[in-house]
């Protein structure tokens, strides 16, 4: 148990606010360095369509490569943001508190990165209006809508709005005291931000009841979203590793874990970068870590039953793509780093209370995950379709090129800038829910123990 | 939605593999009547041909009781195609006569139908195509040349059916039997290729397809009720030799 | 902050109280009523048993399609039976503090699935082996011996309810050392047999908790692997070309469900009958209802997930299964199912008036039982109806297969036997954990925060 600082509601504002408006000095130059990748990879982008996708490695049958999979990693990562917020609160979970605002922002950000990904991807990216606005309505051609490439944006769409949303009603009470704490453009901006919010009971209420239903709301978005990811896969009889009954909840339990890693990794930097030890504590750590090593075994289990149902029938093509996923060089080697760095290094190192309690292993145990888990949709997407049918005359190999390595750069640094951009005018950790958590959770003395309790309402 | 018409027509095509020496001439004809970029080397490096129509080979047996054996593989033009579905555009779609057409302006090259197309016959332009100077003259006049991005694939030489049905319903009649030859069936030498109307019980191709050696690539495995059916080599030990 | 909260008058029971209610009554009162039920039960019972002994002479063992409603009522067991102790182990995880009374009700299920256990011997000699006449049939077991899953089915089985039975030895020790003390003739016996020195002592406390710790997981871990297990040799293996990875994840999660369901039922009826008011209020039954409506939206999703593959894949295979197991002969439990098990849960439990009652939830838990007993006979006997276990694909669907007289029997055996077998352990064992009741006062006490009454629940790690 350690020593919790209790701070007065002045120094929480002081503290938290340090990021919008005290600007620490490296801000600047993190984001030019991140902004010169960002625009590194538009020009990047602007040669792939100036010259064709054949700048990519992608060939015949692999028409599907690492756009795909950055794609589906940035939707996985998405997932952090309502598991965080809107799953912890409707159970009630205390500790969620100050990483609620960074995990939605993560969401909403991450999600406008995977949305551009097909945009990528296609080969004719300025005719993708056709995707997602029905058009022509003088001969009725209308998107298909049985397609799965049509429920992805309206699943993502759906999701970046409720995020959103979310974000914002989530950030109303901390606009306010910004608001009241600047001068000239940053406070008409902030005003204008703050709809008029006063702090009355009634605007609570209504702030609280919003936050409540969003969450309700959010959870079965949350869930179809990265199942409609993996339908795009399951759905196609033709590629024996995909069509597999298990997909959506087996990719929406890998979202979680990636995104719950990711939440790690972010908190660790909020922690070194912002020093803001006193809202992000270890305990935070241990408590995501805690729910981390369940959702990572749950992962795990669902790992073997895919590939125990996959082998079920003995058939040719699946044999075959297993047997490259699995061991054939590099695809064995990334196998086998996958598996190590998704699941076995970094659970059994979570059982450990020293880890969980260490920033440091916490931060490098969630960056192996998220590289596990993006080898685990690269081991899912390629070896299936370089091994997609029985006719092995058509057996082909896939290597990413410059180009999409740039192009995963460019979503990384993307995330980041976007990140850093929004700590300089909002605060990271929610003012609010910090000043409640402070009363929220306290010391609970019993007989010679002392316990950490938490205030519930009585029905 | 624009309903189909029914049609007279269902166009479909029989391999006979028994037949097929894999000579490549379909390989060719093709190549020629479709406009369909040259395969350079450095496609070949790339893994990114395009051949509408493919002869694969196999090897049977160990050296030195080794057999190679050939089959023509082309779209299949299935009834029941997985690649219809998935794409978002309705770029590719079944038509009223049997046809599993390709709409190439409408194609934004999301490459999902070559995902779900499980016998690897749609092919994506990588980069713009390009011709020597030399083969300009050659294009076909009535075939679109397509741009980079966008999928194409075996059109059952949907130029010449056109020209025929043109004609028949000129002269008020329907497309007779044999009076459609698509570049592969033209040129094949053995004549294992036959191309007709499979709605037509007494057409070539209808009365093929009744033959006791016919089968469908995939059909029982995955239901995609393809229009071009084989017919199975005939062996001392008699068994299929594919699919 | 702690001396912000005023305490208010706390009228929740004392450990003396608990103690009189949970140890001394129940033995002074035990009804006439209860042992007239349970003779009753117990004809029932011998009904079952002579149904069984019937079929056997009637059909033989080598007819599985006359068996699929024999397999239907195992997995039904195992599903209820075997899921309700999870109820005792997941919300613990997330230190939940309203799970405490009802964890013993969930862990006294595992005394039903010694019924599940007997009921699964007579499968070994059901289930063909896996080669037959030098023909393989697909399974998870490969190249395995022909008799793997035989034996390793019932090894899991058997492995559930010995750790189940371990977990309620375990967590009910200090409660037997409460009866010892208190008790008189052969519950004194009896408590004094397997808790026989229990006091109290720190390092006892400690090596309590730990073994709950460890069979617990055990207990999980051995849920998830059972039904696997079960449903991949008992269900899926039967149908020639069904390839459904989700089923086993499907058969497992419907077990967490209906073990809620069960807890709920028992919680009612104890409370009811018991009239032990004071120790399961509102508290524990809303809680129990939030988490069966998340798992009737669950079930939907799992259920939603293999269905819509099947469904887009529309290959010969899919569409043969669809017909078989949602479409054709058993459209009718299809249908019950999705009513019972999802559309009625969801659209009650939704609303806070019929969620936040003590009859609601019950009621509905009674559906969601039933609902589970359609889906594992749409399942267990569609899947035992077909013809050509060795093809690569299923060929006809077969027609309805109905239950004949002896199968009713039997279904009137098994849940007497398992609510006799529910009643039985209630007479051994205080039927709520005096213990859990006195921690969870301990470490929660009510307060007042502004102008609104509070809970303030102690987290000890």
């Amino acid at each position: 148990m350690q020593q919790r600082r209790q701070l007065n509601e002045i120094a929480v504002n002081r503290e938290l606010l340090n990021g919008a408006l005290d600007t620490p000095a490296w801000w600047k130059w993190a984001v030019i360095g991140l902004a010169s990748v960002v625009i590194m990879g538009l020009v990047v982008f602007g040669f792939q369509t100036n010259r064709g996708l054949g700048v990519t490695g992608l060939s015949r049958p692999v028409f599907w490569g690492a756009y795909i999979t950055t794609f589906v990693f940035w939707v996985g990562i998405s997932h952090a943001g309502i598991m965080i917020s809107a799953i912890l609160r409707l159970t009630q979970a205390e500790w969620r508190r100050p990483v609620t605002r960074a995990a939605e922002l993560l969401t909403v950000f991450s999600l406008l990165t995977a949305l551009s990904f097909p945009l990528i991807h296609a080969g004719r990216p300025w005719r993708i209006i056709y995707w997602i606005l029905p058009y022509d309505y003088a001969r009725g051609i209308w998107p298909n809508i049985r397609s799965p490439l049509i429920w992805d944006p309206v699943a993502i769409g759906t999701y970046l709005t409720g995020s959103t949303l979310f974000l914002y009603v989530a950030l109303l009470p901390d606009l306010a005291v910004l608001r009241d704490r600047t001068v000239g453009w940053r406070h008409a901006f902030y005003t204008m931000l703050a709809l008029g919010w006063r702090g009355n009971p009634r605007q609570w209420k209504l702030q609280t009841v919003s936050g409540i239903l969003l969450s309700a709301l959010m959870l079965p978005i949350f869930v179809s979203v990265h199942s409609i990811v993996s339908w795009d896969f399951a759905v196609t009889p033709g590629v024996e590793g995909w069509n597999s009954t298990i997909f959506a909840p087996y990719f929406v339990i890998g979202a979680i874990h990636s995104g719950v890693s990711a939440v790690v990794t972010m908190m660790a930097l909020m922690r070194w970068l912002w020093k803001w030890d006193n809202f992000i504590r270890p305990e935070h750590f241990d408590a995501l870590a805690r729910l981390l090593i369940v959702v990572g075994t749950a992962w795990f289990g669902f790992t073997l039953v895919e590939i125990l149902f996959s082998l079920y029938t003995l058939e040719g093509s699946e044999l075959a793509f297993r047997d490259v996923q699995a061991f054939q060089w590099p695809w064995s080697f990334f196998f086998v780093s996958f598996m190590m760095l998704a699941f076995f290094i970094p659970v059994p190192m979570w059982l450990f209370k020293s880890v969980r309690n260490s920033i440091p292993l916490m931060f490098w145990t969630s960056i192996m995950v998220n590289i596990g888990m993006w080898l685990e949709r690269f081991l899912i997407i390629v070896p299936a379709l370089s091994r997609k049918t029985p006719f092995v005359y058509t057996y082909g190999e896939y290597s990413p090129s410059m180009v999409e390595f740039a192009m995963m750069a460019w979503s990384l640094a993307f995330v980041g800038m976007n990140m850093l951009l929004f700590a300089r005018f909002f605060p990271l950790v929610p003012l609010f829910e910090s000043k409640e958590s402070q009363i929220f959770t306290m010391d609970m003395k019993i007989g010679r123990a002392t316990i950490p309790a938490v205030l519930r309402e009585q029905e | 939605m624009v309903t189909q018409q029914d049609s007279p027509y269902n166009w479909g095509m029989v391999v006979d593999v028994d037949r097929c020496t894999g000579c490549q001439a379909c390989v060719i004809a093709c190549q020629a009547e479709n406009n369909v970029p040259l395969n350079t080397e450095n496609l070949y490096k790339e893994q990114r041909t395009y051949s509408w129509i493919r002869v694969e080979r196999y090897w049977e047996g160990e050296f030195p009781d080794v057999k190679a054996r050939f089959i023509p593989i082309m779209c299949q033009h299935c009834g029941n195609a997985p690649c219809e579905p998935v794409c978002p555009v309705f770029a590719t779609y079944h038509n009223n006569e049997g046809l599993n057409v390709q709409v190439y302006n409408r194609c934004v090259g999301t490459r999902y139908c070559a995902i779900g197309c499980p016998y690897n016959v749609r092919f994506f332009n990588y980069w713009e195509p390009v011709w020597p100077e030399a083969l300009r003259n050659q294009l076909n006049p009535d075939v679109t040349i397509r741009s980079r991005g966008i999928m194409e694939k075996c059109s059952f030489c949907i130029q010449r059916i056109r020209r025929a049905e043109r004609v028949a319903r000129r002269d008020d009649r329907l497309v007779a039997d044999g009076e459609i030859q698509t570049a592969c069936t033209q040129a094949c030498p053995t004549n294992a290729l036959t191309f007709g109307n499979l709605k037509d019980p007494d057409s070539k191709v209808s009365r093929m397809s009744k033959d006791r050696r016919a089968y469908k690539l995939l059909d029982e495995k995955i239901g995609t009720d393809p229009n071009v059916i084989y017919l199975a080599r005939v062996e001392e030990k008699a068994e299929a030799v594919h699919g | 902050m702690a001396s912000r909260a005023v305490p208010t008058h706390d009228d929740r029971p004392t450990f003396q109280e608990a103690a009189t209610d949970l140890v001394s009554r129940p033995a002074a009162a035990t009804g006439n009523t209860l042992a007239r039920i349970s003779l009753v039960l117990g004809a029932l019972l011998i009904l079952g048993i002579v149904g069984f002994v019937l079929k056997i002479m009637d059909v033989g063992l080598n007819d599985r399609s006359a068996w699929g409603y024999y397999v239907a009522m195992v997995s039904f067991m195992l599903t209820t039976a075997g899921g309700a102790p999870m109820i005792s182990i997941a919300p613990v995880l997330a230190k939940a503090n309203w799970v405490r009374p009802v964890m013993r009700i969930s862990q006294m299920f595992s005394v039903v699935g010694i019924l599940t256990a007997i009921m699964s011997i007579p499968l070994i000699f059901i289930l063909p082996p896996l080669v037959e006449d030098g023909v393989w049939r697909r399974s998870i077991w490969f190249g395995s011996p022909p008799y793997t899953p035989h034996l390793w089915n019932t090894v899991a089985i058997f492995g559930l309810i010995f750790i189940g039975l371990a977990l309620l030895w375990a967590s009910s020790i200090p409660d037997l050392a409460a009866m010892r003390e208190n008790e008189t003739g052969w519950r004194q016996r009896w408590a004094r047999r397997l808790a026989p020195n229990f006091i109290g002592t720190n390092s006892q406390w400690k090596s309590i908790r730990m073994r709950m710790g460890v069979l617990s997981a055990f207990y999980f871990l051995f849920l998830i692997f059972t039904h696997i297990l079960f449903a991949s040799d008992y269900i899926h293996a039967m149908v020639a070309g069904y390839k459904d990875a989700i089923f086993p994840m499907y058969h497992a999660l419907t077990s967490l469900q209906a073990g809620v369901a069960s807890v709920i039922l028992a919680s009612w009826a104890i409370r009811r009958w018991g009239h032990l008011e004071r120790y399961i209020g509102l508290e524990q039954i809303w809680s129990l209802a939030k988490l069966e409506l998340a798992l009737s939206l669950f079930w939907f999703y799992f259920f939603f997930s293999a269905f819509i593959i099947f469904w887009y894949s529309r290959t010969p295979q899919t569409e043969k299964i669809i017909e078989l197991f949602d479409q054709g002969p058993y459209l009718w439990a299809f249908l019950g199912t999705l009513v019972f098990i999802f559309i009625l849960p969801m659209w009650t439990l939704m609303w806070n008036f019929i969620r936040v009652t003590i009859n609601g939830p019950a009621l509905i838990a009674v559906f969601i039982l039933f609902g589970t007993l359609l889906d594992r006979i749409r399942l267990s006997v569609g899947a035992w109806s077909t013809e050509g276990i060795n093809d690569t694909f299923l060929q006809v669907v077969p027609n309805t297969v109905w239950p004949d007289l002896w199968d009713i029997f039997m279904f009137l055996g098994m849940f007497s036997g398992a609510a006799l077998l529910f009643i039985g352990i209630t007479r051994f064992l205080p039927v709520l954990s005096i213990w859990e009741i006195q921690q969870s006062r301990l470490i929660s006490k009510p307060g007042k925060f502004m102008r609104g009454n509070v809970l303030i629940v102690g987290k000890p790690d």
